[in-house]
C-alpha cells in the first residue's frame, strides 16, 4: 500500500498536477460526506440498541437459536448469526467468547470464524453508503443483501464440516 | 429500511415499557445516537487521508483510466456504470486484501457517481451494496489474530472455506438483485 501511494504521488508530479491543491480540495469534501451520513448512522444504531438492551434480540435468538441447531449448525453459534447483520464489534466479541468456551478448533469455533469471516454488517453497509446520498428508498437492497448473507453462513457451516 | 428501524425501534420500546424501564428505553436510544457520533469521528481521518489521494488520482487521469478498463468487466454486474467504475473496483480490490479504512472512502465515491439525486435506490447501487455484503477477502485478518490469541493450533484453517463461503455469498448477492430489481419498483 505504501508504494501504491508513493508512485500515485509521483505520477502525479511528474503529469504536473498540483498535489497539494489536489489533496486538499478533495479532502475538504470528506466533512460534509461524514455529516450526512451521521444521522442515518444514528438512526441505525439508535434502533439496534433499542433492541439490543430491551432484550428483544435476546428473544429472538431463545426462539430462532433452537432452528438453526436442529439444522445442524453447532450449539453456541446462533447468537452469532442473529447478530452479525447488525453489529460488527458486538460479533467480534461474541466470537471471542464462542472461541474460549468451546475451544478455536471445536466445530463450533470453526464455523462461527468461518461465518464471521464471510458475512458482512449489513446494516452499518447500507447505512452509511445510502447515507451518504440521502437514499431513504433502500428498495430490495436489505432483502439481497440478508440473502447474501443466509447462504454465505449456510455455506460456511457447510464448508466447514467437509473440511 | 422504514420497516427495519420502525419495527426495531418499536418493539424495544414496547419491551422497555412493559418492564417499567421508560428511562432505559431513552438512555438505549441517546447510546445509539453516541455511537454514531463516535463512529463518524474515528472514521473521519481515514476518510479524510483517502478522499485527497482520490482526488490527487482523479487530477492526473488515472481514474478516467481505471473506469474506461472496468466499465467492461463490470458491465454485466452494473450495466450502464460509467465513471463510477473506477471507484467500485477500488472498492472491491481494497475489500479484498482487506483495507477496510480504504474501502469506505472508495466506496462512497462510488455512490456519489451512481446517484441520481432522487432519493431512491438504482439498481447498480443495490448491487453494489450487495456485493459489499458478502466480504469477500483474500485472508481474514481479523478472524486469524482472535483464533492465534485464543490458543488455536490451526488458525488458518477457516481460510479456503471462509473464501468459499464468500464467493457463495457474492454469487447469491449477484441472483438476487438481478431477480429482486423487477420485484422492487
Amino acid at each position: 500500500m505504501p508504494v501504491a501511494v508513493f508512485a500515485l504521488i509521483v505520477y502525479a508530479l511528474i503529469r504536473r498536477v498540483n498535489v497539494y491543491k489536489a489533496f486538499v480540495e478533495g479532502a475538504a469534501e470528506a466533512l460534509p460526506r461524514l455529516l450526512n451520513i451521521l444521522p442515518y448512522l444514528a438512526a441505525m444504531l439508535a434502533a439496534i440498541e433499542i433492541f439490543r438492551g430491551s432484550g428483544a434480540l435476546d428473544a429472538v435468538v431463545k426462539l430462532v437459536g433452537p432452528a438453526l441447531e436442529s439444522v445442524g449448525l453447532p450449539a453456541g453459534t446462533a447468537p452469532l448469526i442473529l447478530l452479525r447483520p447488525f453489529s460488527g464489534s458486538a460479533s467480534l466479541a461474541l466470537l471471542k467468547d464462542i472461541l474460549t468456551e468451546h475451544g478455536p478448533d471445536s466445530p463450533a469455533g470453526r464455523t462461527a470464524s468461518v461465518i464471521l469471516g464471510s458475512t458482512e454488517t449489513v446494516f452499518y453497509t447500507v447505512s452509511v453508503y445510502f447515507g451518504s446520498v440521502g437514499v431513504t428508498r433502500t428498495r430490495h437492497s436489505i432483502p439481497a443483501a440478508l440473502i447474501s448473507g443466509i447462504v454465505g453462513t449456510a455455506a460456511g457451516a457447510l464448508l466447514t464440516s467437509v473440511f | 429500511m422504514a420497516w427495519v428501524f420502525g419495527i426495531m425501534t418499536a418493539a424495544g420500546l414496547l419491551i422497555f415499557m412493559i418492564n417499567g424501564d421508560g428511562s432505559g428505553a431513552l438512555e438505549a436510544l441517546v447510546k445509539g445516537c453516541d455511537g454514531a457520533v463516535s463512529l463518524t469521528v474515528t472514521l473521519a481521518g481515514a476518510y479524510i487521508l483517502w478522499s485527497g489521494l482520490m482526488r490527487i488520482a482523479e487530477k492526473a487521469g488515472l481514474i478516467e483510466k481505471l473506469a474506461k478498463r472496468m466499465q467492461k468487466p463490470l458491465s454485466f454486474l452494473m450495466p450502464g456504470c460509467g465513471d463510477a467504475a473506477a471507484p467500485v473496483a477500488l472498492n472491491l480490490a481494497a475489500n479484498f486484501f482487506g483495507l477496510g479504512a480504504a474501502a469506505t472512502p472508495f466506496g462512497i465515491e462510488a455512490m456519489q457517481r451512481l446517484d441520481r439525486g432522487d432519493g431512491r435506490a438504482s439498481n447498480n447501487m443495490v448491487m453494489f451494496i450487495a456485493l459489499n455484503s458478502s466480504a469477500i477477502e483474500l485472508l481474514p485478518t481479523g478472524v486469524i489474530a482472535l483464533r492465534t490469541a485464543c490458543g488455536s493450533a490451526a488458525p488458518y484453517d477457516i481460510v479456503l472455506p471462509t473464501f468459499l463461503a464468500s464467493i457463495a455469498a457474492a454469487a447469491a448477492a449477484v441472483l438476487s438483485c438481478k431477480l429482486l430489481e423487477r420485484v422492487f419498483k
